[in-house]
């Protein structure tokens, strides 16, 4: 007897896209050129973002006639001009929406032009229900040109599983609607901060955030470990962070080295590694391990990153500080239990396209108001 | 691998017939044969079936069913594995971007594309769009084949197919002619294919006995295994499954096309 699918809960808010979830993973794949191959507005201002970090994104621009007639030739020829203009060692095609529906092939220009470079192609549009599924689909084509390894692969796969779990349960895909919002401000939340570091409380400091975003987040930890310092309850604090370099695709190894030898230079003792930093909805997992082995009793925690991927089981008692940069991530926070919410906005354009932590306004607000403790 | 033919034609020119009568003439040489029907109409295997309607890929897919192999693979007269992939209702959707869809549900959750000797694509009555070409485009098919009479309608039809597979590459295998009882309908039919490139492969006669076993729900090659309409289809099956080269066909200008239907 054929079985209805369960009903998954309506979700109202846009959310990201299968096609932009895939222009970033091309991107930690170290692809040089990606084209976009459908209308020219489709996910602008993702692309034009990721120019940001070095990609280059350009689109077939397919119009009414493309979209009646098809956009092979059209294809065809953006491919021949990316080899020509751009050189690159490794070449992205990605569909959108419009393409998919028409049927084409992408595979097919591919065949005609016959690159001398790999070319990840990914038949992905807009619809799915989980961003995720786009992240998939391009690491599948990079998996069938040889360009990762099944273990990898695998790898990815389960840490997005999790990834899509953790927004189901306390994130944007949580509730039908959900209203975006500012956060408490930031001075007062960083004056508490401070109160409880002049009391000498005892505080965790844990980083886990989701790849690129780190070059900020990270400014978040590094000023409370100063902050702490100044007011002589440096070793009161412990740090924790996802900032393995040994796993991950190449940009997130390299993004983890870069963030850690700035951590270093400013004296930052990281004390646990959690993760690595495409392990952002594992990560809390194992912070709440070590929590629960040696940290239970501590008063405090901030949590910057990705901060309802932290399970609450051994961090539930103590006063919990989060940092985000998602405004629809406010209100499941605080229903979990979180008792201040910090958000950074525009944290993510400002991440695209460095190598070195930037400054954060919450990291900012408590160094400045530490000058006046 | 299977041989994956698709067979086109102008629409009601006898396609499901002559693939359902295919699919059994095989079956009973012993072949492993799976019948993807891929028009609305959902009758590809109905006469596979005793008759019995099948849900298609798209009715459980806008009913929100989780599909498994078991739900749209259904086992047809001495085996043959019968899939229908359905539609949007008229006028709304798009028929096209389902057979995409449905195509590589398919493929994920069936092996009956795979493990077999013999797939054939009854295919909507002409290639419309890009999504109709599917299975040709997804490399699904390796042989194609036109069916069509002598009268000009279905020949106008045939020869825009050919025009379709040039267009995509893709060889044309045979062309099959089911009598109208046109004047010189096999002649006419047969210069066609030897125009366009190809050849005739069977001239299938108009017997009534087709639709009459139709009707009840068999084909003829079950209903009338002795007739010699199921001769007819046998031996068309025999030369399907035989080896043979294709060629990408070279369509007629229209001119020369009206000229043909009056010899
Ligand atoms: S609907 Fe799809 S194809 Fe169209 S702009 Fe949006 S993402 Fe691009």
């Amino acid at each position: 007897m054929p079985v209805k699918k369960e009903k998954e809960p309506l979700i109202m808010h846009p959310r990201p896209s299968s096609i932009v979830a895939a222009l970033y993973t091309l991107r930690d794949l170290d692809t040089d050129v990606v084209i976009l191959h459908g209308p020219p507005g489709c996910s602008f201002k993702h692309a034009r973002l990721l120019e940001e970090d070095g990609m280059r994104v350009v689109t077939t621009s397919l119009d009414e006639t493309g979209f009646v007639f098809g956009g092979h030739d059209a294809l065809v020829e953006v491919l021949e001009k990316v080899i020509e203009r751009f050189n690159p060692g490794r070449i992205g095609i990605v569909g959108t929406c419009a393409s998919m529906i028409i049927g084409e092939e992408l595979h097919e220009a591919v065949t005609q032009v016959q690159p001398d470079v790999p070319v990840i192609e990914v038949d992905v549009h807009a619809g799915y229900r989980d961003n995720t599924k786009g992240v998939v689909m391009a690491l599948e084509s990079a998996l069938a040109s040889g360009i990762i390894s099944e273990a990898e692969f695998e790898r990815q796969k389960a840490l997005l599983k999790e990834a899509t779990m953790v927004e189901k349960r306390h994130g944007a895909a949580s509730k039908e609607y959900l209203e975006p919002n500012r956060g408490d401000l930031k001075y007062k939340v960083a004056g508490r901060l401070l109160e409880l570091l002049k009391q000498g409380k005892k505080g965790l400091n844990i980083l886990n955030a989701k790849k690129e975003t780190a070059f900020m987040f990270a400014d978040v930890n590094l000023a409370v470990a100063q902050v702490a310092e100044k007011l002589g309850s440096g070793s009161n604090i412990v740090n924790m962070a996802n900032l393995d370099d040994n796993v991950g695709l190449p940009k997130n190894r390299r993004n983890a080295r870069e963030i850690k030898e700035d951590l270093k230079e400013k004296g930052f003792e990281i004390h646990h590694i959690i993760g690595g930093l495409d392990e952002y909805p594992v990560a809390g997992n194992t912070a709440d391990r070590i929590i629960g082995e040696k940290y239970s009793d501590y008063d405090f925690a901030v949590i910057s990153g990705v901060p309802h991927a932290l399970p609450m089981d051994n961090i539930k008692n103590m006063e919990l500080f989060s940092v985000t940069n998602g405004p629809r991530q406010v209100v499941p926070l605080k229903d979990m239990g979180h008792t201040h919410v910090v958000v950074e906005i525009d944290l993510h354009p400002k991440t695209l396209g460095v190598s070195h932590i930037v400054e954060s306004e919450f990291g900012a607000t408590l160094r400045e108001m530490v000058k006046d403790a | 691998m299977p041989k994956q033919i698709a067979i086109y034609g102008k629409g009601g020119i006898g396609k499901s017939s002559t693939a359902s009568n295919v699919a059994a003439a095989c079956a009973d040489e012993g072949y492993r044969v799976t019948i993807i029907g891929c028009d609305p109409k959902s009758d590809s295997s109905i006469t596979l079936l005793q008759g019995r309607r099948i849900p298609t890929i798209m009715d459980l897919m806008r009913e929100g069913i989780d599909i498994k192999e078991a739900d749209i693979v259904f086992n047809g007269y001495k085996g043959v594995k019968c899939i229908e992939i359905g539609g949007p209702e008229p006028g709304i959707g798009c028929a096209g971007r389902g057979i995409i869809v449905a195509i590589s549900l398919l493929k994920k959750i069936s092996r009956a594309i795979e493990d077999t000797d013999l797939v054939i694509y009854d295919v909507p009555g002409d290639i419309v769009c890009g999504g109709f070409v599917a299975p040709v485009k997804k490399g699904l098919v390796n042989e194609a084949y036109v069916l069509t009479s002598g009268e000009y309608m279905p020949l106008y039809a045939a020869n825009n197919i050919c025009k379709g597979l040039s267009r995509l590459e893709m060889t044309l295998n045979g062309v099959i002619c089911n009598s109208r009882g046109a004047l010189n309908e096999e002649k006419i039919v047969s210069e066609f294919a030897k125009e366009v490139g190809s050849q005739l492969l069977a001239f299938i006669p108009k017997d009534v006995l087709v639709q009459t076993c139709e009707r009840d729900g068999y084909s003829v090659i079950e209903k009338a295994p002795d007739s010699q309409i199921a001769a007819v289809y046998r031996k068309l099956a025999k030369s399907i499954m035989g080896k043979r080269d294709g060629k990408i066909p070279v369509p007629l200008d229209d001119s020369r096309l009206r000229e043909l239907t009056r010899i």
